[in-house]
């Protein structure tokens, strides 16, 4: 029910635009990232959203329900739009307690004290702060008081919750432990839940489909794995994945339909697609993901390239391999430890279907394979 | 080997600028504090000449000026006399002093509160508008409203019966309480501290996280449960503190109560205690002074009870990158109504002082003359020699002058030991010697004006070289205006990270150059308005001096001799000089380097 609908939605700070005619669907019970650099716009976005900003123009509606609409003038203040918020810095009130924090919203609905009583505890419970409920705010580590925080923006059963960047002030190991937390609390109140981060695996990992913004621009808003593998520009595939994605500066001309013909590297290869594609013959530049290009010994494989290792960086479960070929630097990442001597000799392939091809706008043509 | 160590010791501490600045300052502003503390007390316990006649008659003593004698308190607070003796000298002026400065204290903090609220949470018009010339009452001389209220209301029902604006121009004559007594003296002095309960609650709020009034509406909490549950305990810790600092400079205050209390017959502490001075009755008047500094200290006490430990506010200074503006119902209505509240506060009164300034008979416009401001020859026709216009006046410019000096003098000494301490104090941040130097600075600040200069006209009775002295006003006036210096200096070195001198220290800049180069720059706008505050305060101050300096030194004092001796046209004339002095440097500073009257509060 609580579908949520951007209309050209603008906002504009004097002269400058923050967000630019965004147009949005939100299903119910989807869990939305909102991604991009920081200054984005992703913040003003969700506060549009919530009724804490007044778009400039445009429409926006909440489970059928115009909240906001500058043709029609309407206006729905944030307290009457149903919503949970979770702010970026906790925003708890540091004159009451754990228990005054989490009870306020619900006496603000008047709800019965022992009602109250009640689901305080069991807010207290899930988020395993019990033993907090009589500190203040000051007396609680940050990820105390992040539970807080999520306490109370859960405690009146919101339809849909808003959270802007509230992992970005937890150590990496804390900021695991909650992503996973919040993906299984999304699961178990099967709320809609809308994610502000400037963290692209955390988008990844968690939306059932990621906003990606830029300048207040919409570039792109698919599921994760769409956005990873058929990013619609240059921008989307560089911000999305890591190591990042490499980007080949290439000559091509077209063959056929579906085909082309590709110098790069100094080598010339044959493009197939699978579907037939547009692009003007000249200057495009090739996206590979670090993982499509394997390094194999030499000669075990047809169609090798060789060039030699300018470092590498083991991590442990995968290691990035950086190759220099020509004047060009490529990452290559290969699962396990391994280790490459400075300047010696790397024999890899570009094996995939996935590889992109950037017109010189940086639009995203197609993809598809190449071969030697 | 044992000593030289010791010695040593002590020449490492002090190789360190940051401790020679502490060390220094504790000392000096001990010096500044306890002896003439001491210098109070025991002069409470002494008689003064008409002390001596008074008890002497009334008992059958035969005490000397001079002598020891409990009898000043016994007389003065417990009925020794009689019972009518203490009230009508003591008590009832205590009782009204708490009075007024209780309903001026609310009325600064219900007015100053609401514009700051408007200002920094909605989205009312004029907002620049209203946010500078807001702070005009309190640049000008807290009498200003006094003198206008007067100059409005007077009528020739009351008092000396001098017709005022509103009855030439309406017939209309208020009754008595209206002109003269606590009403106006509540509502004038309520109305000047309003802007520094504004500065301060507007800082609050500035700084206080826009996102935790966000939660509670998304709570759906309303507009008034947010303001009653989280806006107002959050900033309840300024506002006590605000409370209790507009309280104490009420109670402090002479200017308002001489103009429109006095003629009333409505005393308080300071009028009394001036009035039981110029008496000679110095025992006396010392024993009020002496209650005068225990309400004071009583109240910083207070204020550090009050404000709990627990609850701890720290996390109040997140930034608010968005503010939301509340949509104000009737927002023309309301901003128009602001601008003409403030028109009526803030630019009417120099129409006014112009206006009477202009007044050949006084209230009566068809008699507008420019004498009073040009006249070559002496003007007659009062009681008192009055001179030339006040523009040909060698005593008034000579006065004006002295001001001036004075003030700059001052400025100077007061801006650049703030910005010492606050270099001092963070650079030892949590040290008890900094606690205690932050403490020591602002304890002035809890010693009313009037009870001051009294303390230091203690000193200068047994210290003859500083009697009537220059050195004697800077002296006063640079501990008294010290507090906010020290404080806004304190918190502005607070906000630069320790890396950024020591940076300097590595590339080898010495003390001086770290300071005047770095720091300094670095903090501008608020170190000179640690300059100009004082600046400000010192020109149009009156109660600090008045018992010091004579009527022709300073500019001011001056201005209360003219209008106690009814010359209203040149005290008006005298008045609108000051004001216009005042803003022009107030103006002329903040566009020239940002520094601004809300900076050197602690506002920002
Ligand atoms: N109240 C404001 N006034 C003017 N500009 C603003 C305001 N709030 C945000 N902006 C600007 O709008 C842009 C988007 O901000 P925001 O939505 O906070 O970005 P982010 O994606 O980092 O959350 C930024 O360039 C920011 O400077
Ligand atoms: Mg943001």
């Amino acid at each position: 029910m609580p579908e949520i609908v951007l209309k050209n939605v603008t906002k504009k700070w004097g002269g400058f635009t923050a967000v630019e005619n965004l147009n949005l669907e939100i299903e119910d019970g989807a869990f939305i990232t909102l991604l991009g650099p920081s200054g984005c716009g992703k913040t003003t976005t969700l506060r549009m959203i919530a009724g804490l900003e007044t778009p400039t123009s445009g429409e926006i509606t909440i489970g059928g329900t115009v909240v906001f609409s500058s043709q029609k003038g309407i206006n729905i203040s944030a307290a009457k739009r149903d919503i949970g918020f979770l702010f970026q810095n906790y925003a708890l009130w540091p004159h009451m307690t754990v228990y005054q924090n989490i009870a306020f919203g619900l006496e603000t609905l008047k709800w019965k004290k022992p009602d109250i009583e009640k689901r305080v505890a069991q807010m207290l419970e899930t988020l395993q702060i019990t033993q907090f409920a009589q500190r203040y705010p000051s007396e609680l580590s940050g990820g105390q008081q992040q539970r807080v925080a999520i306490a109370r923006t859960l405690a009146p059963s919101p339809k849909v919750l808003f959270m802007d960047e509230p992992l970005s002030n937890l150590d990496a190991k804390l900021r695991g432990e909650m992503r996973t937390e919040l993906k299984r609390l999304h699961a178990d109140t099967g709320s809609t839940f809308v994610y502000v981060t400037h963290d692209q695996l955390e988008a990844m990992t968690m939306a059932t489909k990621i906003c990606l913004m830029k300048e207040g621009v919409l570039q792109q808003y698919d599921p994760p794995l769409t956005v990873y593998n058929h990013p619609s520009n240059r921008f989307v595939a560089d911000f999305v994945g890591n190591p990042t994605m490499n980007f080949i500066p290439a000559k091509a001309v077209k063959l056929s339909d579906n085909t082309a013909r590709l110098e790069m590297l100094g080598e010339k290869f044959t493009f197939t697609s699978e579907n037939s594609f547009m692009l003007k013959d000249g200057d495009i530049s090739v996206g590979i993901r670090p993982e499509h290009l394997p390094i194999s010994p030499k000669g075990s494989v047809p169609g090798q390239l060789t060039g030699t290792a300018y470092s590498t960086l083991p991590a442990g479960m995968e290691t990035t391999v950086k190759i220099k070929i020509g004047g060009t630097i490529l990452s290559s990442v290969m699962f396990g430890s391994l280790d490459y001597k400075v300047d010696s000799e790397i024999c890899f392939t570009v094996q995939s279907d996935r590889i992109l091809i950037f017109d010189v706008d940086g639009r995203c043509a197609t993809s598809g394979t190449v071969t030697k | 080997m044992e000593k030289n160590k010791f010695f040593n010791r002590v020449l490492a501490y002090f190789t360190k600028p940051s401790n020679v600045i502490v060390v220094a300052f504790l000392i000096i502003l001990l010096a500044c504090i306890v002896y003439p503390l001491y210098s109070v007390l025991s002069l409470s316990l002494t008689v003064g000449q008409m002390d001596s006649l008074m008890y002497n008659s009334l008992f059958g003593l035969h005490l000397k000026k001079g002598s020891f004698s409990l009898l000043n308190i016994s007389m003065l607070m417990f009925g020794k006399y009689s019972a009518e003796y203490s009230a009508s000298f003591f008590w009832s002026p205590l009782w009204n002093s708490i009075r007024m400065s209780v309903y001026a204290s609310a009325i600064a903090v219900l007015i100053g509160g609401v514009v700051a609220w408007l200002i920094t949470r909605t989205d009312i018009r004029y907002k620049k508008f209203i946010s500078s010339v807001f702070v005009f009452p309190y640049i000008m001389p807290s009498w200003t409203l006094a003198l206008v209220w007067k100059n409005v209301f007077a009528n020739s029902q009351v008092g000396t019966g001098v017709t005022g604006m509103l009855e030439s121009l309406t017939g209309i004559c208020v009754p008595s309480w209206f002109v003269y007594g606590i009403f106006p003296c509540s509502i004038v002095m309520g109305i000047h501290y309003a802007p520094f309960a504004y500065i301060l609650i507007g800082g609050i709020l500035r700084n206080m996280d826009a996102n935790l009034e966000e939660a509670a509406t998304i709570l759906k909490a309303d507009r008034w449960r947010i303001i009653r549950k989280v806006t107002l305990p959050i900033v309840m810790p300024a506002l006590i503190s605000t409370v209790l600092l507009v309280f104490s400079s009420t109670m402090a205050s002479y200017a308002v109560p001489v103009f429109v209390g006095s003629p009333g017959n409505f005393y308080v502490m300071s009028t009394m205690l001036r009035a039981l001075y110029s008496g000679s009755y110095s025992g006396q008047s010392y024993v009020m002074t002496l209650v005068l500094v225990l309400i004071g200290i009583g109240m910083l006490t207070l204020n550090q009870a009050l404000i709990g430990k627990r609850k701890s506010f720290t996390t109040v200074t997140g930034k608010s990158g968005q503010v939301s503006y509340v949509k104000l119902k009737g927002n023309k209505l309301v901003s128009v109504i602001m601008v003409v509240v403030l028109f009526f506060m803030a630019i009417f009164p120099i129409f006014s002082f112009a206006l009477e300034s202009l007044c050949e008979v006084q209230g009566d416009y068809s008699t507008l003359t420019l004498k009073f401001w040009l006249s070559k020859e002496d003007i007659g026709g009062f009681q008192v020699a009055v001179g030339k216009g006040i523009l040909l006046n060698s005593v008034v410019w000579k006065a004006m002058l002295g001001s001036i000096l004075l003030s700059l003098v001052v400025a100077l000494v007061v801006g650049t030991s703030g910005f010492l301490i606050g270099y001092g104090v963070s650079k030892k941040r949590g040290s008890r010697m900094a606690t205690l130097l932050s403490n020591v600075a602002f304890f002035p600040y809890l010693i009313p004006s009037m009870a001051f200069g009294s303390i230091f006209l203690a000193v200068s009775t047994k210290l003859l070289f500083l009697r009537g002295t220059f050195l004697l006003l800077v002296i006063v006036a640079s501990v008294k205006y010290l507090p906010f210096a020290s404080r806004s200096g304190t918190s502005a070195m607070m906000q630069l990270s320790g890396e950024i001198e020591e940076a300097a220290i590595i590339v080898g800049a010495p003390w001086i150059t770290r300071m005047t180069k770095i720091l300094f720059p670095i903090q501008k706008s608020s170190f000179i308005s640690g300059y100009l505050l004082p600046f400000v305060s010192c020109i149009r101050e009156l109660s600090l001096f008045v018992l010091l300096a004579s009527s022709g030194t300073l500019i001011t004092t001056l201005l209360s001799y003219f209008d106690e001796r009814n010359v209203v046209q040149m005290s008006n004339g005298i008045n609108l000089l000051i004001i216009m002095v005042v803003l022009l440097v107030n103006f002329t500073t903040n566009k020239l380097t940002g520094a601004s009257i809300d900076k050197g509060i602690g506002g920002n």
